[in-house]
Formats: structure tokens, C-alpha cells, sequence
């Protein structure tokens, strides 16, 4: 069954998903474009400095004649460097309409603070 | 770019870059509208598809005239400080034009992992009907 998949997903073409990265306070949202594929097939793996995130696109419906076709199953896949100030333990992720969601907060070290002056 | 800088990796290596650029994306050699549209059918239905992520069913204006099916919608624009913007945003617009005449009553309209789509029964007229021969 494994072989199988694996040779169904080598006939998907690769794409990377287009993606949005926001700076906020709190650290940092990226979202990505994955239209079609299902929770299941999400795969977030954090190694070290690279967040791969990659994910396939559910199988279309059979016995339907194609008129036209301007999208089709493919696998995405995007690799993201980490800065040194995102704390790790606590990215989290999550999915809706199509869209992933990451969130990689800032480390409570790095976290913007304002300094005190002190009068001497 | 913030996040694509770290002490192990001071710069974005350049040729992962370049591989990125020449990688064929969506549209390539074709000019596109958005969404992307599949149409498709089998005996009793003309099934519309559409790649629209990131926005909800009833975020979307589906209208049915008589020769077409129109879907109308807005990505909306996110606020704050962008660090890398790919995804597209704005209003979208676009006309299908039904070649069969369809069951108006019965269109039904679903979302999932942001794809749309729209079923449209044929009308019963314009579905292939065997015909009986008689012999005498």
C-alpha cells in the first residue's frame, strides 16, 4: 500500500505554496495558501533551523468528464529558516479554509522591553 | 526576511533562491483570472470548482442567470508589518457560462480546505435519454 502512495505522489508536481509572513509583537504568523488539502495530509517537521511544512492535495472525484482544468493535485511544500528568536516549545499551527496558520512566538528573551534610566 | 537570517545561515544562500524563481507556479504560459476554475460533469451534474482558501462560504456571492454562473468575493487584506506578502488579495470576480441548461432549484454550493464548489443538476430536458425502437 506504502509503494502505492509513494508512486501517486511522485506524479504530483511540487509547488510552493504562496505565503505571508506578519511581525507582530508577540513574534511571528505565517500563513499559507493550501487549497485542497485536507488536515490529514499536513506535515509540519521542525529540524533544527528549517521548518518544512508540506502537504497533498485530496484525490479528485472520479467519474467526472474534465471540460477545463486550471488547478489540479500537486504537493506543497515550503521550507522556512528559523531566527534564533523563535521560541520553539511553543510554535503552533492550525488550518482553516484552505489557509495554515503557524505561529512562531518570540522567545521571552527576545521579547521587545523598554529600559529604565535610572538618575545617578 | 527577518526569519530567513540566523547565525547559521548569515545569508539566504543564493542558489536556493534562484531555484525557487525558476520554479514553474500557477499560470505559467497562460493568462489566468482567479480563482483558478475546474469544470467538470458527469451524466447528472455540471460541477464548478474553484481555488478560493482562506475565505468562508458566506463570504461568497454566487448568482445564476440564465446562460451563466457568477462567483464574486473579496480576499481580504490582512493588517500589521509584512515580512514576505505572496498570497493575493482584492476582489475577485468571474462569469462561467453554462453550455446545458441547468436545474436552478437544486444548485447547492460547498466549501472544503478551501476549494468551492458549486453543483449544478442538468435540467431533465438536456440529460441523454435512451429511446425505445419499436419493431412492427
Amino acid at each position: 500500500m506504502s509503494d502505492i502512495r509513494k508512486k501517486e505522489n511522485a506524479k504530483l508536481p511540487v509547488y510552493r505554496p504562496a505565503t505571508d509572513i506578519m511581525e507582530e509583537e508577540k513574534g511571528f504568523s505565517v500563513y499559507m495558501d493550501m487549497p485542497g488539502v485536507p488536515k490529514e495530509n499536513l506535515v509540519i517537521d521542525l529540524e533544527e533551523n528549517e521548518l518544512t511544512v508540506s502537504g497533498t492535495t485530496a484525490q479528485a472525484a472520479a467519474g467526472e468528464q474534465l471540460a477545463e482544468q486550471q488547478f489540479g493535485g500537486c504537493e506543497y511544500r515550503q521550507t522556512i529558516s528559523l531566527s534564533d528568536i523563535v521560541d520553539r516549545e511553543r510554535i503552533a499551527a492550525k488550518v482553516q479554509d484552505g489557509v495554515l496558520e503557524i505561529t512562531l512566538p518570540r522567545a521571552a528573551a527576545h521579547e521587545p522591553k523598554r529600559i529604565e534610566i535610572t538618575q545617578g | 526576511m527577518v526569519l530567513d537570517f540566523n547565525t547559521f545561515h548569515p545569508l539566504p544562500q543564493l542558489e536556493k533562491m534562484f531555484e525557487e524563481f525558476m520554479r514553474p507556479g500557477y499560470g505559467s504560459g497562460k493568462a489566468m483570472g482567479y480563482p483558478p476554475l475546474n469544470l467538470s460533469n458527469d451524466e447528472e451534474n455540471v460541477y464548478v470548482r474553484a481555488e478560493i482558501p482562506g475565505v468562508s462560504l458566506d463570504e461568497i456571492e454566487l448568482t445564476l442567470t440564465d446562460k451563466t454562473l457568477v462567483i464574486k468575493g473579496e480576499r481580504k487584506k490582512l493588517a500589521g508589518k509584512f515580512l514576505r506578502q505572496e498570497r493575493p488579495t482584492g476582489v475577485f470576480h468571474r462569469v462561467i457560462g453554462l453550455n446545458v441548461p441547468v436545474d436552478r432549484d437544486k444548485v447547492a454550493a460547498s466549501m472544503k480546505d478551501g476549494i468551492l464548489t458549486v453543483t449544478l443538476p442538468k435540467s431533465e430536458a438536456s440529460r441523454p435519454k435512451r429511446i425505445r425502437i419499436g419493431a412492427e
